[in-house]
């Protein structure tokens, strides 16, 4: 079975999880790693990485990678995706796709201009509960979605403060709008327009309320209300307030109802999980998306969500930054 | 021997707050000396987790104290609220997340610790000596209170209250360095750096999960203190830490109640049940055997 020959472009928090699920892939193989951090290097060649690099420039040259995921902070993403384009390098690109419309069309051009793969990392459009509703909704079996509730409320970036998670330094540019574009809405809210664009297609339009709970220049949580062109009004709340991560969707039909509710489990029953199936319930959607992504380049099919998912996610939560609703007293 | 009042909050406000606090320091017989100019508050505050969670002191609570000082000593003594940076936490980001950047105000100022200038020290505890710095804000004060949390936490030392809180205080940011002799460092930290007084927030605390518990507590005793959080977290307080730190001299375990009974409060502290007692050793072992580490899920 060919086997795509992966790169993994920084081990943050998120390049560190995709490089766990790259390590259990049979459709890929990771050659290589990037990052600047000299402990996460030595920690990846302990998982029995072979190439580590200080520069993913030079990681780019090798002629050894067919694909590379991307993982840096968002600021990082257009000249690192650009690059790797550059180099005929097909890309998994970490949500947001970039921290405004502006280089987000940027990637998208590039990544077309090259013909390039280019996918955007948002494994929920890979968790079987919310593809379960997707079904549902094609199959008409819930008639009419009139109604859409979505929820993704968490710690945030600061993963020590959900329950029994150990205290971790959050990275400055987390606190920085330039860095990231923007808080909550951006972070957790891509997610969510993301699967209801998934469910009902193109934003008509999208209003939003902003909360600033921790005095962060960045929203800390939001309240959406979007319509949809084909007649869906969703309401979106999400975020970094809370301890307890909940991520769900209701969906209210002419017809019926039904709800999907991605939580995670019991330290102890995913233990045993990870045990026992090797992944557990709550992270399979990440080794889900990058076993369809390495499906996508073995076989040359364009994978979705593509870099123009990624854009029009980012033009909704455009918009919905320019039509906030002050809501407080 | 020590007195610990206990004092119920009335209503949840900053006036309420204020009048409890009050109360609390006339039933342990304490009054603030007129000459007082220069006064260190130093709260609890962890990580980003606001009051809410019952792990950091509420800046309302702090901020009714300021008010009564304001009232007891002089209109505008010069308040410094100290914290030091530690592993996972920037205090200049602590500050503003938890709500303090709004008391600097009217000679009210945040101070971190980390970036104050200090001095060296060598403290003896037993057989140890610690090798300390102490903050010039915390040395050159005439007045130092503690304002700590009530917080249950399995492991070393199972309660956190007011001699971890002065642990705090140490401005080397990477204070893990001291944990594997924790007990000691949190008593040579009280050794070189003394507060005089004690308020506790205990307004929301911190068990198994927070709560409303109400609670003002008071002493000029930080080990009396801790025993008694100890006792209303329903846990023996007979204590390593608290026995090294009286042999110390830095209180006593022993002290007299004043006010509300503390069976009350206990009562109502969110303690662990048989079933969380349980899962709590069967996830340290998970922990132990660096089952996380070797499944990938840390």
């Amino acid at each position: 079975m060919k086997k795509v020959r992966l790169g993994i472009i920084g081990l943050g928090y998120v390049g560190k999880i995709h490089l766990s699920h790259a390590l259990k892939l049979e459709n890929a193989q990771v050659i290589g790693v990037a990052d600047i951090s000299r402990r996460a290097l030595s920690d990846a060649r302990k998982q029995g990485v072979k190439k580590t690099f200080s520069d993913y420039e030079q990681l780019l040259k090798e002629p050894d990678f067919d694909a590379v995921i991307i993982g840096l902070p968002t600021h990082l993403h257009r000249d690192c995706a650009i690059r790797a384009f550059e180099a005929g390098k097909d890309v998994f690109l970490e949500k947001p796709i970039a921290r405004n419309v502006k280089e987000a069309k940027e990637i998208a051009t590039a990544a077309r201009e090259s013909s390039a793969k280019l996918m955007v990392g948002y494994p929920q459009r890979f968790n079987p509960i919310f593809c379960e509703l997707k079904r549902k909704i094609n199959c008409c079996e819930l008639g009419d979605v009139e109604i859409a509730d979505a929820t993704y409320v968490s710690s945030g970036p600061f993963f020590h403060r959900a329950v029994d998670q150990a205290p971790s330094p959050v990275p400055e540019w987390w606190f920085d709008k330039e860095s990231t574009g923007g808080g909550a809405l951006m972070d957790l809210g891509c997610h969510l327009i993301n699967l209801l664009r998934w469910y009902f297609g193109e934003v008509a339009d999208i209003r939003s309320h902003l909360g600033y709970r921790y005095n962060i220049d960045l929203e800390d949580h939001a309240i959406c209300i979007v319509q949809f062109e084909h007649g869906t009004t969703a309401i979106m709340n999400v975020g970094w307030f809370s301890q307890v991560f909940q991520l769900k969707v209701d969906l209210l039909g002419s017809v019926a109802n039904a709800s999907a509710e991605h939580r995670p489990e019991n330290h102890l029953v995913t233990a045993a999980k990870m045990f026992t199936l090797g992944n557990s319930r709550f992270l399979y959607p990440h080794l889900a998306e990058l076993h369809y992504f390495s499906d996508c380049v073995i076989k040359g099919v364009k994978p979705s969500p593509s870099g123009e998912d990624g854009l029009k996610d980012l033009e909704a939560i455009d918009l919905a930054y320019k039509n906030t609703i002050d809501l407080r007293v | 021997m020590s007195s610990v009042s206990f004092v119920k909050i009335q209503k949840n406000t900053v006036a309420s707050t204020r009048r409890a606090i009050g109360e609390a320091l006339n039933l342990v017989d304490y009054s603030f000396k007129k000459e007082i100019r220069n006064v260190v508050i130093k709260p609890n505050l962890c990580y980003y987790w606001d009051y809410s969670t019952g792990q950091t002191t509420d800046p309302r609570f702090v901020q009714a104290l300021i008010d009564l000082l304001r009232e007891k000593i002089v209109p505008n003594p010069n308040i410094s609220i100290v914290e030091a940076d530690a592993s996972a936490m920037k205090c200049r980001h602590a500050f503003k997340f938890l709500g303090y950047e709004k008391l600097a105000k009217n000679n009210v100022k945040l101070v971190n610790l980390s970036e104050d200038r200090s001095d060296p020290v060598a403290v003896r505890v037993g057989r140890h000596i610690a090798e300390l710095r102490v903050p010039r804000t915390i040395r050159d004060a005439d007045l130092r209170i503690n304002v700590p949390k009530i917080k249950y936490i399995p492991g070393q030392i199972k309660i956190t209250c007011a001699l971890k809180n002065i642990f705090g205080c140490n401005p080397y940011p990477k204070k893990i360095r001291l944990h594997p002799q924790l007990e000691v460092a949190i008593v040579a930290t009280n050794k070189a750096m003394r507060f005089e007084l004690c308020i506790v927030d205990g307004n929301i605390v911190s068990g198994v999960q927070p709560r409303r518990l109400g609670l003002v507590m008071a002493s000029e005793d930080s080990v009396a203190i801790d025993t008694a959080a100890a006792r209303i977290a329903g846990l023996n307080s007979n204590l390593r830490y608290l026995r090294i730190a009286s042999h110390e001299g830095i209180g006593n375990m022993s002290f007299v109640p004043k006010g509300e009974p503390l069976e009350y409060f206990k009562a109502r502290y969110p303690q662990q049940s048989s079933k969380d007692k349980l899962l709590g050793i069967a996830y340290k072992m998970v922990v132990h055997m660096r089952l996380g580490k070797r499944l990938g899920l840390e």
